[in-house]
């Protein structure tokens, strides 16, 4: 039990921390609002790219840092406390991360160079409707086509789709799942924009027809599913980190305020009902930090990490909600005042408790395993 | 960071988890179910002197005081499987006033007592809540008086669990009335309870666990029996509060106590059909208790492992002790529940349920820790000064 940072960790969260803290501020933020522009930062991005970040997890034969999720955890981390405007989950935990697990090295070294360089996008498209259980794939199928695949069906809420290079999915096949990497210019492929309540780029992606070439397939069968269970966890534990940095932030904004903040000629953080919202609110990041970090912790040291990551979404959240509220209620109309930064936070709280499953539903998950004996305290 | 147990840990944990299974006999048990969770009995000291003989009482202390030398977290370790075997652990004496009397104490407290802490031979009551005193600890009126090489201590304490069969109480005395502010006039003794003038009455509570109301009627104590500096008591209360809040919180019972419930409810037939554990409410409210306790664990050990980095940061310490104590008594109804009338089944009914009536005790008594071991409303205050740095009311 070391809840400790080795050193290589602590440089990466503070030069992730140096780079985002200075690059993002709510007056760059406010030009994505109500979708004015792509909420994307492509100069940050680059600025990410040569700090070596975007690489963190790349192994270093394909120009990468070499180090691993934990470090990648602690980025993401630091994006959710700045909400800064980049796919780094979509495009780190979501996609490339499984290509350098479970792909060729032809296709190891078509996509990781240009990850860690900042020049290639990538996404994935976990979700679809009704459905947002990314190991398990309803809508979408896929049929053999020589030595390709055929893919039809239809996935949503895939960020960055439009700009992609390549969409990590999975589609049904007679013989388990397909994970497969999608050209969205390919034949087929056609997007529609959603609008979002944290104006992340959002789209349907219909797919009619489309023809996946060898090289282009990630894992099949058994194999197929066994990689979205992996997939899975580690977008999940990774939204988890985002949620941790976001309500930690949110909560330290409204400690700060309550302690500027005056009424009665007094601040208002000096009422006991102030501070003990806000440290329910300390509380509660707490517990989500921990559990966090056990499963990243977890899963970087290899071990199973099922009931784990699944505890740590369920407080994901639940903290995120409650801190949401907690923060725009210390700050009274100010909290909701488009002009002061704090109701950016509460979308992305919301983003981060709706996707890749709610508390509720991670609670019935975690019950099923709890009643088939999987989830015993150890 | 590495949250998880090393291979030493594991292996220490499993040797521990049988060593328990063979101390925890069938007598053992029904004398500490009978003492409602605090100890006391005859079966119940045998066992704490064998647990001191065999080196596990301070398995983390260091070498020089008698322990085995290992870290905070073993030696957590150890009282997470004490806990869970269902032993009432004398953890006030062994984890927060043991340490404070090896850190702070004098020379004959450190050769005479200590030791015998860490043998199982000696049991310390905490003397800090009076009549008129509870929340605000510093308008404590018990008194020491100077007199001659020695001291002359009057006054009354309230809820001072245990000590009906403890050897000391650990004693916040007023050693200094006119002190600019009433903290800082607070000096800690040690008082026998085996002193003509200490006596005792019991206070009956609605979980059953008894406590008491303590008088102190002219001890006299020789000026060794004092801890720490003179009018320096305030900063040992605290931070043997700090260690208190830990203990208090151990997560190792309601782990346990999970698994139990898990493998009862997998087993037990629906009148209706199916097993109680197909319920998708029993499920949900099963994995609201799992999720829960996996924090708690975390927590715990978090702070377990700052105080082997020694930073036991305050707010994190309060932070445990109010998620722990609230978190019990939600436990408590979510598994309740699961259980359904049972759980109203007292243990004294025959053929009662174990399981069930192990709820049907601890809802009564689930409520002593959000104000016990101070108030998690003074602990929230902490929190938010401490932790967030907001500026506080003065008091």
């Amino acid at each position: 039990m070391d809840f400790g940072f080795s050193e290589q960790q602590r440089d990466v969260q503070n030069l992730a921390r140096q780079i985002l803290s200075e690059n993002v501020s709510a007056e760059k933020l406010s030009q994505y609002d109500d979708y004015k522009a792509e909420r994307f930062d492509r100069e940050l991005w680059q600025k990410l790219a040569e700090a070596g970040l975007l690489g963190v997890a790349v192994s270093e034969e394909y120009g990468g840092m070499g180090f691993g999720f934990f470090e990648l955890g602690l980025l993401v981390e630091e994006a959710g406390r700045t909400i800064a405007p980049l796919p780094l989950v979509s495009h780190l935990i979501s996609a490339a991360l499984p290509i350098q697990q479970f792909g060729s090295t032809a296709q190891k070294q078509q996509w990781l160079p240009g990850v860690a360089s900042g020049e290639l996008m990538l996404t994935a498209a976990l979700c679809e409707a009704h459905n947002d259980d990314p190991a398990q794939p309803y809508l979408t199928t896929a049929s053999a086509d020589g030595d390709g695949l055929l893919l039809n069906g239809e996935k949503t809420n895939v960020p960055f789709a439009h700009i992609a290079n390549r969409i990590l999915l999975a589609a049904r096949t007679n013989d388990g799942i397909a994970v497969v990497l999608l050209d969205p210019k390919a034949a087929g492929v056609s997007l529609t924009a959603q609008q979002v309540t944290s104006y992340e780029p959002q789209y349907v992606l219909h797919l009619d027809n489309v023809r996946i070439g060898a090289g282009d397939i990630l894992a099949a069968g058994s194999d197929g599913s066994a990689a979205m269970q992996w997939i899975a966890e580690r977008s999940t534990v990774a939204l988890c980190a985002h949620q941790l940095g976001a309500s930690d932030k949110a909560m330290r904004m409204s400690a700060s305020y309550t302690a500027e903040r005056k009424q009665f000629g007094v601040l208002i953080s000096t009422f006991q009902a102030v501070g003990h919202r806000a440290a329910n609110c300390f509380i509660d990041v707490e517990c989500l930090r921990l559990n966090t970090y056990q499963a990243i912790s977890r899963l970087d040291g290899g071990l199973d990490a099922t009931n784990e990551v699944q505890i740590a979404k369920i407080w994901a959240g639940d903290v995120g909600h409650r801190v949401s509220y907690a923060a725009q209620h210390l700050h009274g109309g100010t909290g909701i005042d488009r002009d002061y930064p704090l109701w950016r936070y509460c979308t992305w709280l919301r983003h981060n408790e709706m996707a890749l499953g709610s508390s509720a539903k991670t609670l019935a998950k975690l019950g099923k395993r709890i009643a088939a004996g999987e989830a015993f305290c150890s | 960071m590495k949250v998880e147990f090393t291979a030493a840990q594991d292996a220490l944990r499993k040797e521990l988890r049988a060593y328990f299974e063979n101390l925890m006999t069938p007598d053992l048990k029904a004398e500490c179910d009978e003492a409602m969770g605090e100890g006391g009995g005859p079966l119940w000291r045998e066992a704490l002197q064998k647990m001191g003989k065999d080196g596990w009482i301070g398995v983390g202390w260091p070498k020089e005081l008698g322990g085995r030398g290992m870290s905070p977290i073993e030696q957590f370790i150890f009282v997470e499987e004490v806990m869970r075997a269902g032993y009432p652990f004398p953890f006030l004496t062994t984890e927060s006033v043991g340490p404070q009397l090896a850190e702070h104490g004098n020379e004959r407290q450190k050769r005479e007592i200590v030791p015998k802490i860490l043998a199982g031979e000696c049991l310390i009551a905490i003397g800090y809540s009076e009549p008129g005193a509870g929340t605000d600890l510093a308008s404590l009126k018990t008194t020491a008086v100077k007199d001659g090489d020695g001291w002359l201590i009057n006054g009354q304490k309230m809820w001072t669990s245990l000590a009906h069969f403890c050897d000391y109480v650990w004693l916040a005395c007023r050693t200094d009335p006119d002190a600019a502010k009433p903290h800082k006039g607070i000096s800690m003794f040690m008082v026998p309870t085996s002193d003509p003038g200490w006596s005792c009455s019991p206070v009956h509570t609605l979980g059953e666990v008894r406590t008491n109301a303590t008088f102190y009627d002219n001890i006299r104590v020789a000026d060794d029996a004092m801890v720490g500096e003179l009018h320096g008591g305030w900063k040992l209360v605290t931070s043997q509060l700090n260690r208190e809040r830990l203990s208090l919180v151990n997560f190792g019972p309601t782990a346990e106590m999970f698994n139990n419930i898990v493998r009862w409810a997998q087993q037990l037939d629906l009148p209706t059909g199916g097993k109680l554990i197909d319920e998708p409410w029993v499920q949900i409210n099963l994995a609201k208790v799992r999720a829960g306790v996996e924090a708690l664990k975390l927590v715990c050990y978090k702070q377990a492992w700052a105080m082997t980095e020694g930073n036991l940061e305050m707010a994190d310490a309060s932070a445990a002790k109010v998620y722990g104590s609230e978190f019990f008594i939600e436990v408590y109804r979510l598994l309740g529940e699961v259980i359904g009338e049972a759980s109203l089944i007292s243990r004294r009914t025959d053929g009662a349920n174990p399981i069930a009536s192990r709820i049907e005790r601890l809802y009564r008594t689930a409520s002593i820790i959000t104000f016990g071991g101070g108030t998690n409303e003074i602990q929230r205050d902490i929190i938010s000064a401490a932790g967030l740095w907001m500026p506080r009311a003065s008091r």
